[in-house]
């Protein structure tokens, strides 16, 4: 059988590092090709390049038995290969049908003006398609949540009915409803003889979803897998280039923490996101915060580090002090993730070093006012060195690091200032196994210190792998609160979630 | 290509672009020598004009670099230099005293720039419509009480003496000099500075991690104030008169000397201070260039395109380096 696209001797550089060093990569009909590998392998690359977003430096392309070289992701859209990107690929100041025909406008106009009732009804029309009925297309982008606005995206996707569909890492963005989509829409490409090039860093999944795996490892293709041959260790081995020691998370099962509370939250009241939340967090405790996308737990990491101001109750510090804003938040010793970090939680356009910095000046500034470059680059420098960032320097962008290292970047910026309290919104979202492992190493060894960790996250493995209680919420509501267990099962948790 | 290779090429790459508006100057400088040769004019003179008014220039420019570093700007800065030198010279007239006189200019600056800044905040306006109004406000107050107070064409002065000690290049070197060294401090060397600079590069994130953005946007305006004060005065020490016309044109041409030295219009982390100097300079030697080229009044239509085509030259040439990272992993 031919392939449906194949990519020969690809090879990409970024300023001073080679993403793709000279990979060739072939994708059939009916097939479901999983890309695998650590962050930094190469893999939105090669498949950001299938789909018209950037140019290779060299090799060629041939898709459907004709050379292959897309001007831009709309002309490589409207010539059959589309993508979902990893981080937000939507446009906030505009509506959801407008983001949907954002290079096809035209095709609305009456006399010179655009037609928004049809170009709503064909927007409707294009959601419904793939399950989504609860969002309109007159309704502006900027109401929607990430995961809403992921669907749009993939909406639009779909609607252009591509022979090849790229899904880079976009199942972490979605909760299991939009996942169940995702799957069926992956599913309907099989079995009409299309393609899917399908990248997730979560073995499981890919390995349930895909036909095909290929891994990739620092811009080189180490392996193929089919089907038959999936083993989670001999991938892992793959992806990593040795074989992974240990457990993922803590390998304990007692619950413990110090007597101290830490933080205080009370009687919080948000809308319909947060409704009368109260919590103690403890010192040398983590505590997993678990629901549906929708179940206000993003909400109340925002109010907890004071980013977002709850319309009763409040948030107070063991000495009573109120968190009212970030400021406040972080004397206190408070630090937060964000879930969208290439929005919230990084100046992408700039260097490691700034982003780290921004954070802990007051760390090494003297007199809290002056700040030397020495002192800055050796700030910085710890925090590369003690997380391992994989980088080309402290100055280059963190645009061009991989996922993981971005999140490393994050997390550098606040435990470089020597947060007490560290609430973490999707800590692994988007990031490999490898910083994964690293990340948990890092909570538990934090924990050990007497911080206190409150992880927000829709992955109901590692808030049950890491937390010593696990608050589960459903609607703005605490619905059950689990303590460490080894009898803990998955099963019992979902009961409270759905 | 090995990867020492490459870390090189890119390094070599982004000291061209640093370097590149210092070559422009030094092109520009050359070429006004050239010209002023081959017309047979005066070089000493020309010289004499290019530093009086790129040292005004370059002065507001640079406590403009604070504002532009927040990826925002600020078009009534011209306006804001007329109207304090306006109150100046009415204070002056008033009083007799030169270190009033002084005062006043700064605390009118100041106070422009502070009331632009704290209208955006509070009012959540964007802070270009903020100053658009200023802009409007300011040019018509100043014009007003000029020809009031003295008519439209002669302007309001103050007596010539006055300044006229004050009148000479080490004075107004010694002002850039000190002007640019505090803002280069507070801008590269403090936590005011890496905190704009942040803040241009990602608002919600710098918001996210601690950054009072009113409070930093406000001490951005009363950094461009200063410089705003400092300008207003020098252009009373130059023509120790005003007149609705002075200073008209300083807002826009800001823009174009801050892209001319090399800084990003976004502002964030790729701001500096010398792009004010380099690029203020350059501007002044371009357009008297352009002058003695096209030395006809009608000539003056055809150096604002050349203008306008090299401001874009230098907009692509800069950002090249930049555009080629945009794309992530």
């Amino acid at each position: 059988m031919e392939p449906i696209l194949a990519m020969k001797h690809i090879r990409k550089t970024f300023s001073s590092t080679v993403a793709l060093g000279d990979v060739s990569l072939e994708v059939y009909p009916g097939e479901v090709r999983g890309l695998i590998g650590e962050n930094g392998s190469g893999k939105s690359t090669i498949s950001s390049i299938a789909a018209g977003m950037q140019k290779a430096d060299s090799g060629e392309m041939i898709f459907r038995g004709k050379p292959w070289r897309p001007k831009s992701m709309i002309d490589a859209l409207q010539n059959g290969v589309g993508m979902i990107v990893q981080e937000s690929g939507t446009i906030s100041g505009v509506t959801v049908a407008e983001n949907i025909f954002l290079a096809e406008l035209g095709q609305f106009k009456r006399l010179g003006v655009i037609d928004r009732k049809a170009m709503n009804r064909k927007a409707d029309e294009a959601l419904a398609n793939i399950g989504v009925k609860d969002v309109r297309g007159s309704t502006p982008m900027a109401a929607l949540d990430f995961q809403t606005r992921k669907l749009v995206e993939i909406a639009k996707v779909v609607m252009k009915q591509p022979s090849i569909l790229v899904v880079d890492e976009t199942s972490t963005a979605l909760s299991q409803t939009g996942r169940d989509i995702l799957y069926g829409i992956i599913k309907r490409f099989r079995e009409e003889g299309k393609a899917v090039l399908f990248i997730s860093h979560d073995l499981e999944e890919i390995m349930e979803v895909c036909d095909t795996l290929t891994v990739l490892r620092d811009g080189a293709r180490i392996r193929d897998f089919k089907k038959e041959e999936f083993d989670p260790d001999a991938i892992r081995t793959s992806m990593i280039g040795r074989e992974l020691q240990g457990d993922y998370y803590r390998s304990d099962f007692t619950p413990s923490r110090l007597d101290e509370v830490a933080l205080k939250a009370e009687h919080l009241q948000s809308g319909s996101a947060l409704k009368d939340v109260s919590i103690d967090f403890y010192r040398g405790e983590i505590v997993g915060v678990g629901g549906l996308s929708h179940c206000g737990m993003h909400t109340l990491g925002k109010i907890l580090f004071g980013a977002e101001r709850p319309d009763s109750g409040r948030v107070v510090t063991a000495d009573g002090t109120k968190i009212t804003n970030e400021t406040v938040a972080m004397k206190q010793g408070i630090g937060y993730v964000a879930k969208d970090r290439d929005v919230e939680s990084l100046a992408l356009n700039t260097g490691i070093r700034d982003n780290i910095a921004v954070a802990g000046m007051e760390r090494y500034a003297i007199g809290n006012v002056l700040i030397t470059n020495a002192k800055e680059k050796r700030y910085a420098d710890q925090q590369i060195q003690s997380l391992s960032i994989k980088c080309a320097g402290r100055d280059q962008l963190v645009s061009q690091l991989s996922g993981g290292n971005k999140q490393k970047v994050v997390f550098g910026k606040w435990i470089g200032r020597g947060s007490d309290i560290l609430i973490l919104d999707c800590p692994t979202r988007g990031v490999d196994i490898g910083v994964k492992k690293a990340m948990y190493e890092l909570m538990t060894s934090l924990k050990k210190e007497g911080k206190t960790i409150v992880m927000i996250s829709e992955e109901l493995p590692e808030l049950m792998g890491m937390a010593d209680r696990l608050i589960i919420m459903k609607d703005g509501v605490i619905m059950k609160e689990f303590q460490r267990s080894e009898d803990l099962s998955d099963a019992e948790i979902i009961r409270y979630m759905i | 290509m090995a990867q020492s290779e490459l870390v090189k090429k890119h390094r070599v790459r982004e000291l061209l672009v640093a370097l590149l508006p210092i070559a422009a100057l030094a092109v520009l400088f050359g070429a006004l020598c050239l010209v002023v040769n081959i017309k047979g004019y005066r070089l000493d003179m020309y010289l004499k004009i290019v530093f009086n008014e790129g040292v005004v220039l370059a002065i507001v420019a640079t406590g403009a670099i604070f504002i532009y570093s927040l990826g925002s700007f600020d078009i009534s800065l011209g306006a804001s230099t007329l109207f304090s030198a306006t109150i100046g010279v009415m204070v002056y007239n008033a009083s007799g005293s030169l270190p009033l006189m002084i005062l006043t200019i700064f605390g009118v600056a100041i106070g422009c720039s502070l009331l632009s800044s704290v209208l955006a905040s509070v009012f959540h306006i964007p802070v270009f419509v903020t100053t658009v109004a200023m802009m409007s406000v300011l040019s018509a107050v100043a014009a007003q009480i000029i020809t009031t107070n003295g008519g439209a064409l002669g302007g309001i002065g103050i007596p010539a003496t006055v300044v006229a000690p004050l009148d000479n290049v080490p004075f107004k070197l010694i002002a850039l000099a000190a002007f640019a060294l505090l803002c280069v401090f507070v801008f590269d060397f403090t936590k005011i500075g890496r905190r704009l600079k942040f803040l241009g590069s990602n608002a919600v994130c710098a918001k996210l991690s601690g950054i009072k953005v009113n409070v930093y946007a406000i001490i951005a305006f009363v950094m461009a104030g200063l410089g705003v004060g400092l300008g207003a005065f020098l252009t009373l020490v130059y023509t120790p008169s005003v007149t609705p016309t002075t200073a008209g044109s300083i807002g826009m041409n800001i823009l174009v000397a801050i892209v001319f030295g090399g800084m990003p219009i976004s502002g964030g982390s790729r701001s500096r201070i010398y792009a004010a100097l380099v690029g203020g300079f350059s501007y002044i030697l371009l357009n008297n260039i352009l002058k003695i080229v096209i030395d006809s009044g009608a000539g003056y239509g055809i150096s604002q395109i050349v203008s306008a085509v090299f401001f874009l030259a230098v907009v692509y040439v800069t950002s090249m380096n930049y555009r080629t990272k945009l794309l992530p992993r």
